[in-house]
């Protein structure tokens, strides 16, 4: 025998006791794990709760395979924190329906890939699913394609329908009726972008000229009148930001240089109030001015959150900043100031009573947390396949 | 086109001066590899040429060149173009946004029109932001946050030009 072999029979050996040892040892275990079924897939709830967020990533360097993910931010691991994805392709914008269970999403497609025949659409995304409902083929062309904005997409008339901005670059307005995911018609909207909700029943949008255009529908959606507001800002020498806050009725619209404009959107045509500063005089010298790219947005206390830099220069405007300022909007008063962990480049607050605030940190694109009451940072949310987050908004 | 170029040049001068290079800076180097950092060999064609020529000088592969100063998108010099011509099998955009930017070698003023190069996906090299005298797309004239690959058979953006299409007026 050599010894070769010898090593062999030892290992046989060892094989047969171990075996045995094996059964004897299953006796003792739990039964075995139940036969799973295939196929099944996760559906979320109807209402989101508060701490969910709709984190869009455009995909800058793939701008066809753009995704917005659901994001729960109150769980503290990954994997309980990332409830869903959904596509949007283009660089395309988001707007939430809670009452019809829907989220729209403006996307742009090509027959093939980033060549052939062009097709735009509105997709209907059913909540739950974060599936395509339904469908509403928009003019080619046309659809406001940028930097995502949250009032690229207006809701009117409770839902009813929805405007989807145009730029291309002429301007205009979509309107889409709902229930019967139909274009009702196109509204122009001259010299003037974007589609803020006002009055009952219409929009207003942003001018070249520093005025707003608002814009009244009938009840069947066609076009009741437009009227131009008088300027109140100018586009060259004190430009404003075209990313308001809109507390009810009341829109904040911040300028570039640290002013804020509060515009009241409730009646038929765009009511622009005395503008006041963002920066207290005494810091002023600092040079402190707002930046960033969604760098606005508000909670259910009547407060609105801004991003601010100091140092203000020609091109530093959607840089982002440092800090986050909190004011208390009719009041007029900052109340909060929140160093950020590094770098603040789009932000937003969750709804209900103890809101949080989601800050993009752009150094590395994770997300950052903060509490809204005392500015204390709480986690940061990251490594769950984001690329650019370059737009959140807080779940409806 | 623009909207990361912040993050990449921009920020990157500012959150040197303001915070911990070793935090944050560490961060940043991985994002930074393809932006404003990429190698630059500037082009010194104003000593090359004869006086009475048009002169410029600097590197077009560079953020810091003089005529992206309201740019914001990849430089198409880095992407097989270069400043006033698009990569090849891209297609130019014929309506675009402008800004006036100032060339060190002569002192004026020119009419920057920044054409994007379409129909391929993101070229993504050599980000650039500078945004100077953008503004938001209510002046469409002056804004880079649009996918201008407007009228173009393609929608895909890929890259930014920028091509001198007039000087300026002198500012009285």
């Amino acid at each position: 025998m050599n010894h070769a072999f010898k090593g062999q029979c030892w290992l046989a050996a060892l094989a047969v006791f171990s075996l045995s040892g094996g059964v004897s040892a299953a006796q003792d275990r739990p039964p075995p794990l139940p036969i799973e079924p295939t196929g099944v897939v996760e559906s979320l709830p109807a209402s989101y709760p508060p701490s969910w967020f709709l984190v869009h990533d455009a995909g800058f360097f793939h701008m066809g395979d753009g995704k917005v993910y659901v994001i729960d931010t109150a769980a503290s691991t990954l994997p309980e924190q990332v409830k869903g994805t959904f596509n949007v392709s283009m660089i395309g914008n988001i707007s939430q329906s809670v009452s019809r269970g829907e989220i729209y999403a403006t996307e742009t497609f090509h027959s093939r890939g980033s060549r052939g025949d062009r097709l735009d659409v509105l997709t209907i995304f059913d909540r739950q699913t974060l599936s395509p409902r339904g469908e509403v083929i928009l003019p080619t062309g046309k659809r406001f394609m940028g930097m995502p904005e949250r009032y690229a997409m207006v809701l009117l008339d409770n839902d009813r329908w929805l405007g989807v901005a145009n730029f291309s670059p002429a301007t205009s307005v979509t309107l889409v009726d709902l229930d019967t995911r139909k274009i009702i018609g196109e509204i122009p909207t001259p010299g003037c972008v974007l589609s803020y909700p006002t009055g009952k029943r219409g929009f207003s949008s942003l001018c070249a000229d520093g005025r707003f255009l608002s814009t009244e529908l009938k009840a069947d959606g066609s076009l009741a009148k437009q009227t131009r507001t008088d300027p109140f800002f100018n586009s060259d020498s004190s430009p404003i930001y075209e990313r308001p806050a809109i507390i009810g009725t009341t829109a904040y619209f911040p300028s570039v240089a640290g002013l804020v404009y509060p515009v009241d959107m409730s009646g038929a045509v765009a009511k622009v109030g005395e503008p006041w500063n963002l920066v207290p005089e005494s810091e002023r010298a600092e040079n402190w001015a707002p930046a960033g790219i969604g760098l606005i947005d508000r909670d259910d206390q009547g407060r609105f959150y801004i991003i601010m830099h100091p140092g203000a220069t020609n091109g530093s405007y959607q840089g982002g900043g440092p800090e986050v300022w909190v004011y208390d909007a009719a009041g007029k008063k900052r109340v909060l100031r929140i160093k950020l962990q590094a770098w603040g480049l789009t932000l937003a607050v969750s709804r209900g009573k103890n809101p949080v605030l989601m800050v993009v940190n752009p150094t590395d694109m994770s997300l950052e947390m903060y509490n809204t009451s005392s500015g204390d940072f709480i986690r940061t949310i990251s490594g769950f396949g984001q690329e650019t987050p370059l737009m959140v908004h807080g779940s409806k | 086109m623009k909207f990361l170029d912040k993050l990449f040049e921009q920020q990157t001068r500012q959150l040197a001066q303001r915070s911990s290079r070793r935090g944050m800076l560490k961060t940043l180097g991985g994002l930074l590899v393809g932006a404003g950092t990429i190698p630059l060999l500037p082009v010194a064609r104003a000593a090359a040429e004869a006086p009475g020529h048009p002169v410029e000088e600097g590197d077009p592969g560079s953020c810091d060149y003089w005529r992206y100063c309201a740019i914001d998108g990849f430089l198409c010099s880095c992407c097989g173009g270069s400043e006033n011509t698009c990569p090849p099998g891209t297609e130019m955009s014929p309506v675009t946004w402008i800004g006036t930017c100032r060339n060190p070698a002569d002192g004026r003023n020119y009419v920057i029109s920044y054409n994007d190069c379409c129909g391929k996906s993101s070229c993504g090299a050599c980000l650039c932001q500078r945004d100077e005298g953008d503004r938001p797309p209510y002046r469409p004239d002056k804004t880079n946050d649009i996918n201008w690959c407007l009228g173009t058979s393609s929608a895909a953006y890929h890259c930014s030009t920028a091509i001198v299409v007039g000087v300026a007026f002198e500012e009285k």
